[in-house]
């Protein structure tokens, strides 16, 4: 059984149909890079299964339990956690503050209203454990408001990893980085995906990015699946040529 | 809390507790407002220094514990120790259903809902006479004695000092909740909601929590001031208070717990000593503020701990 399932999901804006009947399997320790032209649907795609936006109909199911519909906190605390595309962090707090607040999230105590050290130090040591796996452990203690863009971007992964997830949806990674930055976000993060066997579902518009982490390409056009593959096969797959040739008619 | 600070901090409570042995009664009178009103800001700081919940009706928390605490002093024969805390967690009872409402919205319209709370409060304490006393208020509010005929608190000096334990008290628990993993979480809001709900917090809970407790102590701060006074009127329930008590915060400087009680300090000060010169206080108190928001957003706290900072180590001075 695949670890994360959608199959029929559809999504409308009024009569904008932003997916429709999308189906995918996304297999336990896959990387699954989702590509398309722009207003294809893929950070639709990511909302719907994270919830923070309902599916119109189909289902949604993490692990065999369907969460489509629920809140998105929830959906976060079964083992979900992304990344955005315009990057989100706490500017004011350190990059360590960042993490451990994400790691915080998935401790069964993390309301506690008092004390709490230990808390704190279970947390710490995870969001160390992700920013090292990153190596961003040289800048764990400069506000994150003041990191170069790249750092940014790798420091919402490591948030993400922080929470030690089952799924890691990274919504275009490399966004708004210039080439020397992406190649060494991307070289940072192909050594993480190598070495940890995350399961990765990954929205990226860069193809050379996509064809140096992604196992397997789902290719979304108009909202709906029109290639679904190897990354040879899909390159070599006419419905997707046309798909992105059509974009300069 | 650092050496110093904590150090700084003792020293200041024990002034405060001798101050009854070297301070004239007019004196000590203006001493005890000043300690419920900072109580009262220090309240709204955990909403607005913290969480970044903009109140624009924190006037609701003080006058619902001031005429809930009058009301029970006067037609029952509970003893003040024990109204005074039943007002304050009446008050933040209310207030989870209230911050329920409020956190329906985000950003300006959870202001105005909590502002239009406040202003429903104001109207009922109007109509409701029988309870309120409509505009004349509640009157002839007495320190009652007890339990057990402990009667220190019937006293001016003796409730002056359960006004400064409730501060101090008031001040250990938001220290000890903004310094706590629930503290970290508010934290997150503050500098960005939808990362703290996307990493799996339910922020609307944590935002219903910290504004019942925001209440309660400011409820608790009411309930302080109703046998303080003697009386309850519609004006602690007014917008007006709403707006002082922000402006208290955001002088003293927000998010730091004791700025905003020099914060209400300063403008008791303030309005003390411009009002024996001007009519017109308010006006120049106006002129302060702005001068606050524009040069010194960080408040008298901020610049006084930055400076304290700067004289400690001069090299890292930027």
């Amino acid at each position: 059984m695949a670890l994360l399932e959608l199959d029929g999901v559809t999504r409308r804006y009024g009569a904008l149909v932003a997916l429709d009947q999308v189906a995918m399997a996304v297999e336990e320790g896959e990387v699954r890079a989702v590509i398309g032209p722009n207003g294809a649907g893929k950070t639709t795609l990511f909302n719907v299964i994270t919830g923070t936006v309902k599916p119109t109909a189909g289902s949604i199911r993490f692990a065999g339990q369907p969460i489509a519909g629920l809140p998105s906190h929830q959906i976060c605390r079964l083992g979900l956690s992304r990344t955005f595309q315009i990057t989100s962090l706490f500017p004011e707090m350190s990059a360590r503050e960042n993490a451990r607040l994400s790691a915080q999230a998935r401790h069964g105590r993390r309301w506690q209203p008092f004390g709490g050290a230990h808390i704190f130090e279970e947390a710490s040591a995870r969001a160390d454990a992700a920013l090292k796996q990153l190596g961003l452990s040289g800048i764990a203690d400069t506000p994150a408001g003041l990191l170069s863009h790249g750092d940014q971007r790798l420091l919402e992964v490591a948030m993400a990893l922080a929470q030690q997830p089952r799924v890691l949806l990274l919504d275009e990674p490399t966004q708004g980085l210039s080439v020397e930055e992406t190649q060494q976000a991307v070289e940072t993060l192909a050594g993480f995906l190598k070495t940890s066997g995350m399961t990765v579902l990954l929205v990226e518009h860069d193809m050379e990015v996509v064809f140096r982490l992604a196992h397997r390409i789902t290719v979304l056009h108009r909202g709906a699946v029109i290639a679904d593959g190897a990354p040879d096969a899909v390159q070599a797959d006419k419905a997707v040529q046309e798909a992105y040739l059509g974009g300069f008619e | 809390m650092s050496a110093g600070l904590r150090a700084l901090l003792v020293a200041v409570v024990v002034v405060l507790a001798a101050a009854p042995f070297g301070l004239p009664p007019f004196a000590m009178t203006l001493l005890t407002e000043a300690l419920i009103l900072g109580l009262f800001a220090m309240s709204l700081d955990l909403m607005f220094g913290y969480t970044r919940l903009v109140s624009f009706g924190h006037a609701a928390a003080y006058g619902l514990g001031a005429y809930a605490c009058g009301f029970m002093l006067l037609h029952t024969d509970m003893p003040l120790l024990f109204v005074v805390f039943g007002a304050a967690l009446l008050t933040g009872i209310v207030a989870i259903g209230v911050g329920w409402i409020c956190t329906l919205a985000t950003g300006v319209s959870f202001s105005m809902l909590t502002l239009a709370f406040a202003q429903l409060l104001y109207a009922i304490s109007f109509k409701w006479t029988s309870v309120t006393g409509g505009s004349d208020g509640l009157a002839g509010i007495p320190r009652t004695a007890g339990p057990f005929g402990f009667d220190a608190l019937t006293s001016k000096t003796g409730f002056y000092y359960l006004v400064l334990a409730c501060l101090v008290g008031a001040f250990l628990v938001c220290f000890a909740l903004v310094r706590s993993p629930f503290g970290a979480v508010l934290r997150g809001i503050r500098e960005n909601e939808a990362k703290t709900i996307a990493l799996g917090y339910n922020t609307r809970l944590y935002k219903i929590a910290v504004v019942a407790v925001a209440y309660a102590l400011g409820g608790l701060a009411g309930a302080l001031y109703a046998p303080f006074a003697g009386f309850a009127n519609t004006e602690l329930l007014f917008w007006l208070l709403s707006g002082q008590v922000l402006i208290m915060v955001i002088v003293g400087g927000s998010g730091t717990l004791v700025g905003p009680i020099l914060g209400a300090a300063f403008f008791m000060l303030m309005e003390h000593q411009l009002s024996s010169w001007t009519e017109a206080w308010a006006l120049y108190f106006g002129l302060i503020f702005i001068a606050f928001v524009l040069f010194a957003p960080q408040g008298i706290w901020g610049v006084a701990t930055a400076w304290l900072q700067r004289s400690r180590n001069p090299t890292r001075a930027s």
